[in-house]
């Protein structure tokens, strides 16, 4: 068990160090520097060459690499090379923002989807599993930009009574952001669900045509107990890893829906990041998804041990 | 100098690969309101001419949604990345343009030069304070006009100011008079000083201004943050009277679907800096709360070929280029009718100094032309982006004019995100745009001129160039008026600039908001309020 969970911490160090150096060379790749971007066609050639060179861009990418990761290891993400101020509390910030949604979503579309996906999966090919799976399907199938436009078009154009875009900055206190977080809640539940459903109803599907189900029922027990007690946990553990998927998803910037409402979070800032090759701002946030990604997977699997004795009982079973 | 002042027209403001996005929003809003954009009257497409005028309610605060320059602007003046809404509002220049485009008194009410056209004479206005209650003086004029070229600050002004200016011989002989003595005679000096970049700032005040924003204008700080909201209050003691505003609240948005968005519920008043496409103009002239204003022939639209490459390197294949389209079809389809035609020529119509001299088309003299020049059936890739939404409506309406002469273009969509420093002044031909509201001078000596750093078509012509310094040397203005216009001539004859047209911005603005007008780089922050 601990072996397995600090072999699961070292793979996890790995992947974000390699996450970083990806995103590094990617960045390279960008056509335009941030000296063009950010002093735009009104800047002479002259100071271009001139930011260039404070910006420290004439060095070699290696060694640029190194430097910032050996300054992120002690927790300093270092300047942002557009507006000179410190990245980590910025990214701090608007990490929080993003949390904000990230937690409604989880608390809406999980309850919400694991609540429809065990009806779809015990009213199987009836009408309720039908009109959900439709649905469903739906919500897969169109973007979060399309669900975010008409939600605004109904409750903030159409009946005002929910802002269409956030007017605050980042700093702003989380009391303030409150209204503003329910659209892009709404628009993230909308196609996270969608997923969560569907692999919630076949899971059901399959733990109530296996044995034990049928022997709890043999028993005589009643349907609800049967399902609570007995298919549900067994029917949740393959859940468990879309959930850390999405949880992931979430929290790594949902870049479309916060540009679409102007909702300052981590999604908008990695946008304006790429837009102005920023670099250190992007390895931040590159560094920083990243590692929420690897721990919600880690959470998962930790949550499916807890879950199933089968994988407690040691390293060999468990694999 | 910008193509625009801030944001749309300077690439790290505004990632406008978002603007796809905002397109897709915007039809699928218009598709929910299907009785709206063709009801009647009100078919397409009859978008409103100009804002609504009147007299407006006492005071008030008027909401802005803004393209941020970058988390790096500021509000100095003269930098490249000023925060362009602040600067009109904040300070004043000493000489500003009116609406026909003529120089008019802003903080110097009088000038006049010797006879030669080198040493400038500004009298200026009496009893002007800053917003921190310093006299306004000469010194003021005359530090900010240093600043302005000193190369450290890399202004984008201080290339056009640069080889005009000395900053030994700026002289202030007294508190209301300030007296420069050019390096080179230019009777057109005054409107040189015109530009967004030439606002006055305190004697001193260079370190601190970005932050301070302390001028003479109608409106004085009270928050700003780069990238950010701020705010500004009314300025009582403007010399004009105060404006009619309490006061004006600016709210930052990259993504023009979520300014579009804020306009339709009622968030903001007036979007800035943001030429509504035509679908997204008619969802907002639909709605109850928002309509559209234009800033007639805002826009100046080019499909510049760059004379250093291959094949337009050969004067034959830039006037077949020109001779082969159709202006008008190119009006048609891209801008839905609703602009006038450049006729190659960049100096907008009406403005002082135009000249109605056009070539007429003439594919069969475009096809004879190429022959000669040994590029029959030439076949040429014209470069567009998402940047403007009339970039590739206009690029391929081109191509399908240019087809009768034999010409085979290739309309290469590229990121909106890089186009202006991976695209722009480095492929042969693209299409881009510019504002207008330059005085003709400024216009031609920056971006015609051999050698100016904004000369997109990488022209040089001895003659071209001797033309613009005659004129600036003339006198007498008529004679100043035939030189100009005899640039324009080489411009349109042998330049290497399309200029198919001049189309009006379309603003978004709320029904509520009275006054608005902004013409070029003016926008009249004085008289703009809300309905009472």
């Amino acid at each position: 068990m601990l072996l397995y969970i600090s072999r699961r911490l070292l793979s996890a160090v790995v992947t974000v160090l390699l996450a970083s150096v990806i995103v590094f060379a990617a960045v390279q790749l960008l056509p335009g520097d941030v000296a063009t971007q950010v002093l735009g066609q009104d800047a002479t050639p002259d100071a271009v060459a001139a930011l260039r060179e404070q910006m420290g861009l004439n060095r070699p990418a290696v060694l640029r690499f190194v430097d910032w990761i050996t300054g992120a290891v002690r927790g300093d993400f270092g300047v942002s090379l557009v507006s000179g101020e410190p990245v980590a509390p910025t990214l701090w910030l608007h990490l929080r923002n993003t949390m904000l949604i990230a937690v409604a979503t989880i608390a809406v579309a999980v309850t919400s989807s694991i609540v429809l996906g065990v009806v779809a999966g015990l009213y199987r090919d009836r009408w309720p599993d039908t009109v959900i799976s439709t649905l469903t399907l739906v919500g897969m199938s169109v973007p979060e930009f399309v669900v975010a436009t008409l939600l605004v078009l109904a409750l903030s154009i159409t009946v005002p009574v929910l802002p269409a875009v956030v007017l605050d900055e980042a700093s702003a206190p989380v009391v303030d952001l409150l209204p503003a977080v329910v659209l892009p809640t709404i628009a993230l539940s909308v196609v996270m669900t969608a997923y969560i459903v569907r692999m919630t109803r076949t899971s059901v599907i399959d733990v109530m045509a296996s044995e034990f189900v049928t022997t709890a029922r043999l028993k005589g027990l009643g349907t609800g107990r049967v399902v609570v007690r007995h298919a549900l946990p067994s029917a949740l553990l393959p859940t468990l890893n879309v959930i850390a998927m999405n949880v992931a998803w979430l929290v790594g910037g949902v870049a479309v829906v916060e540009n679409v409402f102007n909702y300052p979070g981590v999604g908008r800032m990695l946008l304006e990041a790429v837009h102005n090759r920023d670099l250190p701002v992007l390895q931040a946030i590159a560094v920083v998804s990243a590692a929420v990604y690897v721990l919600c997977n880690l959470a998962a699997d930790l949550g499916a041990m807890a879950l199933n004795p089968r994988l407690r009982t040691g390293e060999r079973s468990a694999r | 100098m910008p193509r625009s002042p801030g944001a749309e027209g300077a690439p790290p403001r505004i990632p406008r690969r978002t603007a796809l996005l905002g397109g897709a929003g915007a039809l699928g809003a218009a598709a929910l309101l299907p009785g709206c954009t063709a009801s009647g009257p009100r078919a397409a497409p009859a978008l409103p001419e100009a804002a609504a005028t009147g007299t407006t309610a006492d005071g008030g605060v008027l909401r802005m949604a803004r393209p941020p320059a970058s988390q790096a602007e500021t509000l100095d003046p003269a930098s490249s990345l000023s925060a362009y809404e602040y600067l009109g509002a904040l300070y004043s220049r000493l000489v500003r343009m009116d609406a026909e485009g003529h120089t008019a008194p802003d903080l110097a009410t009088e000038w006049e030069s010797d006879d030669a056209g080198l040493v400038w004479t500004f009298r200026l206005r009496d009893g002007v304070r800053f917003h921190d209650g310093r006299r306004f003086t000469s010194a003021d004029a005359a530090y900010t006009l240093r600043r302005i070229v000193d190369p450290d600050l890399a202004s984008p002004q201080g290339t056009v100011l640069g080889p005009l200016i000395d900053p030994s011989r700026v002289h202030t002989p007294e508190p209301g008079v300030l007296v420069v003595e050019l390096t080179t005679p230019n009777f057109e000096f005054p409107a040189l000083l015109t530009n967004y970049n030439c606002y006055v700032v305190p004697d001193g005040d260079g370190n601190t201004i970005g932050s301070t924003g302390i001028g003479t204008g109608p409106f004085r700080l009270d928050s700003f943050s780069p990238g950010g909201r701020g705010r500004i209050v009314a300025y009582d003691d403007h010399w004009e009277g105060p404006p009619a505003l309490d006061a004006i609240e600016m709210f930052s948005m990259t993504d023009i679907q979520a300014r579009t968005n804020a306009l339709l519920a009622g968030q903001v008043d007036l979007i800035s800096q943001t030429n509504l496409d035509f679908a997204t103009a008619r969802v907002v002239e639909a709605s109850d709360r928002a309509t559209i204003a234009r800033s007639v022939n805002a826009q100046w639209y080019v499909l510049p070929m760059l004379t250093t490459a291959e094949p337009f390197t050969d004067v034959r294949v830039r006037r077949a280029m020109k001779l082969a389209y159709d202006p008008r079809h190119v009006i048609d389809v891209a801008l839905q009718g609703t602009g006038v035609p450049g006729n190659d020529n960049p100096v907008p119509p009406g403005t002082p100094y135009w000249t109605d001299y056009a070539v007429e088309r003439d594919p069969d003299r475009a096809r004879a032309l190429l022959a000669e020049a040994g590029h029959e059936g030439l076949s040429v890739e014209l470069y567009t982006s998402g940047y403007d939404p009339v970039f590739t409506p206009m690029a391929l309406a081109y191509r399908d004019s240019v087809a009768e002469a034999g010409i085979d273009i290739t309309v290469r969509n590229t990121s909106a995100d890089s186009y202006y420093t991976q695209i722009w002044m480095q492929k042969p031909l693209m299409s881009t745009y510019w504002y207008t509201g330059r005085p003709a001078d400024q216009l031609l000596n920056q971006v015609f001129r051999s050698g100016s750093s904004y000369n997109e078509t990488a022209w040089a012509n001895d003659a071209f160039d001797g033309l613009l310094d005659a004129a600036r040397a003339t006198a007498d203005e008529d004679r100043r008026r035939t030189l100009y216009q005899d640039a324009q001539r080489m411009v349109v004859d042998e330049g290497g600039a399309m200029t198919p047209m001049f189309a009006d911005r379309l603003v978004g603005i709320s029904r509520d908001v009275l006054n608005y007008h902004e013409s070029g780089f003016e926008f009249d922050y004085l008289n703009i309020g809300l309905r009472p």
